[in-house]
């Protein structure tokens, strides 16, 4: 598998994806963080879903406060990145290529996960320093003292942002790659995938609230914004887990089980 | 006795009520080059999917080089393939895709350079795949199947989509790789090519063999046509003498030719002879033609009905 994942950050780190990469990054610390500070109210209570504060922002998590909130938005974007990466392996024939020199299918399909979700992880690492950075220059704009954000809890609270939204944007992976294993077509397994988690979900769980904690998409969005009203991060990392356990058995099943017929 | 290249006996593979190898059996010597012939719909692409371990058998067995198809694992390292149609990632220059492929493969690396100038990419080796033409597609695809110095090439319509210069270098290229004494099988619509190419012939229909066996045995001795020549100012005469003796005769050039169509060479060309004698015509040539891979191959494909259902699966 180890030769997999070497073979896909072979492919992706190219000067190319990593000025996309620094770009993107740098987009959404500039977005993140004058959303978060320009909303910033002086009193009330924080919340990553109805906003923060200016208490807040001064605190130890106050320098990833934007980088937290922001990440939310991260997770269809990288379902749909999975979705077609992965399924364009399989229109274009690059799966067949793979399987006959790496035979064990299984290995092909994790590695590729891995590779990845490795890139991924980069980016998202990156993106959270770029906010740290965002969010040291809009501090004064608002009154914010920085002074916090140089602790030892102030790096604490930076890591377990960044492995929670990891943790949210596994699930995402996972369920794109399950998509597009089932469906071996970018167009279509887009199509379904934006259809389930973007109107589908958002329109049913306007009323029939239980859908936060019962939705793939919503429960990790709760996971990635560190839980919500509806859902605790505990729940919400038990019920992802288990839905990324019941999605990464039958993507293992179809890739293991069905023939390479294109 | 040469080993077996590759050994499958009652292979099958079915798609709900569809078969689309039927209990086909293959011995493949090592060392050749076997041209594997069907017409569309035949089961040559899933055979070699099966061979791959891509598509799994509905029954069947078999071994590549001397290990059991049911562990392709274990053989797939000393095989190159290029199977339907050559895919790479389009974005990768062609030699950025090799390495990617080399690194999965465990391949050695060092060889890409070689590899491409063996296949006449040598200088293009940098622009991206997408850019590439068609042909140079294939070429690609058959550098990839070179990766790792494989034992057995499995090569699924290698020319197809190249002009007629571009055949000839595929031609070329499969001659000098079957020189270095590695097997190749390879599968084409271009029978001529193929006739030129290949000393082994696997010939199948409606997923069931029809020969297979060295190419001469198929082609030799077999006459499909009688060229007959006069004398320059009786050559229309001859046409209607032998017409009208019964003989299946048409004009080609100054000459007439006969369709043997199954009959004794020699009685044939004593019956020409007599007919001519009869009219007073002097005949300056009387050969028989032996039968090209084409004309036996329609002839053996005609006589089972043929399988001409589209794409092949």
């Amino acid at each position: 598998m180890n030769r997999v994942i070497r073979a896909e950050l072979l492919r992706l780190l190219r000067r190319r994806t990593a000025y996309i990469a620094v770009a993107a990054a740098a987009l959404f610390a500039v977005i993140a963080s004058l959303a978060v500070f320009s909303s910033a109210r002086s009193s009330g209570v924080a919340s990553r879903r109805g906003g923060t504060t200016i208490a807040a922002l001064s605190g130890t998590g106050g320098g990833t406060e934007a980088f937290a909130t922001g990440a939310s938005f991260t997770g269809f974007l990288v379902f749909v990145t999975f979705i077609a990466l992965i399924a364009s392996e399989f229109s274009g024939g690059t799966f067949r290529s793979l399987v006959m020199r790496e035979p064990s299918r299984l290995k092909v399909i994790v590695g590729k996960l891995a590779g990845i979700l490795l890139v991924v992880g980069g980016v998202v690492a990156l993106a959270e320093a770029c906010t740290f950075v965002m969010s040291l220059v809009l501090a004064p704009t608002k009154d914010v003292p920085t002074a916090d954000w140089w602790s030892f809890a102030s790096l604490g609270q930076g890591v377990r942002d960044y492995v929670t939204v990891m943790g949210g944007v596994t699930g995402w992976a996972v369920f794109g790659t399950t998509l597009a294993v089932i469906f071996r077509s970018a167009p279509v397994a887009l199509g379904v995938g934006f259809a389930w988690a973007g109107p589908f979900e958002n329109i049913v769980v306007d009323s029939w609230r239980t859908g936060y904690r019962v939705f793939p998409g919503q429960v990790l969005a709760s996971l990635i914004q560190g839980g919500t009203a509806e859902l605790g991060i505990g729940r919400a990392v038990l019920t992802a887990t288990v839905y990324a356990a019941v999605a990464a058995v039958v993507t293992l099943l179809l890739v293991s089980r069905r023939d390479v017929t294109s | 006795m040469t080993p077996a290249a590759l050994s499958v006996s009652g292979l099958t593979k079915r798609y709900g009520d569809r078969t689309v190898v039927d209990r086909l059996d293959i011995d493949l010597p090592s060392g050749v080059v076997a041209g594997f012939v069907g017409p569309n719909g035949a089961g040559k692409t899933t055979t070699m999917a099966m061979l791959l371990g891509l598509v799994r058998p509905t029954a069947g067995s078999g071994s590549v080089l001397g290990v059991s198809m049911d562990d392709p694992g274990s053989y797939l390292p000393r095989v190159g393939a290029l199977i339907e149609s050559p895919a790479f990632y389009p974005s990768l220059s062609g030699a950025e895709n090799l390495r990617v492929f080399a690194t999965v493969g465990r391949h050695d690396v060092e060889r890409i350079p070689l590899l491409l100038d063996v296949v006449g990419l040598g200088e293009r080796g940098d622009d991206r795949y997408r850019s590439y033409s068609l042909g140079m597609k294939q070429r690609l695809g058959i550098a990839a199947a070179l990766l790792g110095d494989p034992e057995l090439l499995i090569l699924d319509e290698p020319a197809n989509g190249l002009d007629p210069q571009g055949v000839r270098e595929m031609r070329e290229l499969i001659s000098s790789l079957a020189s270095t004494g590695r097997t190749v099988l390879v599968s084409s619509h271009d029978l001529s090519e193929l006739e030129q190419v290949c000393d082994w012939l696997i010939l199948i229909d409606t997923g069931r063999s029809l020969y297979q066996g060295p190419t001469r045995e198929l082609l030799d001795g077999v006459v499909s046509e009688l060229v007959v020549a006069a004398e320059p100012d009786d050559g229309d005469r001859l046409h209607d003498v032998l017409a009208r003796s019964g003989h299946r005769v048409v004009a080609r050039d100054d000459r007439v030719v006969i369709d043997v169509d199954g009959a004794d060479v020699t009685e044939l060309a004593a019956a020409v002879n007599r007919a001519a004698f009869d009219a007073g015509i002097v005949l300056v040539e009387l050969s028989p033609q032996r039968i090209t891979l084409e004309d036996r191959y329609l002839t053996m494909v005609g006589s089972t009905g043929g399988s001409r259902t589209g794409g092949d699966q």
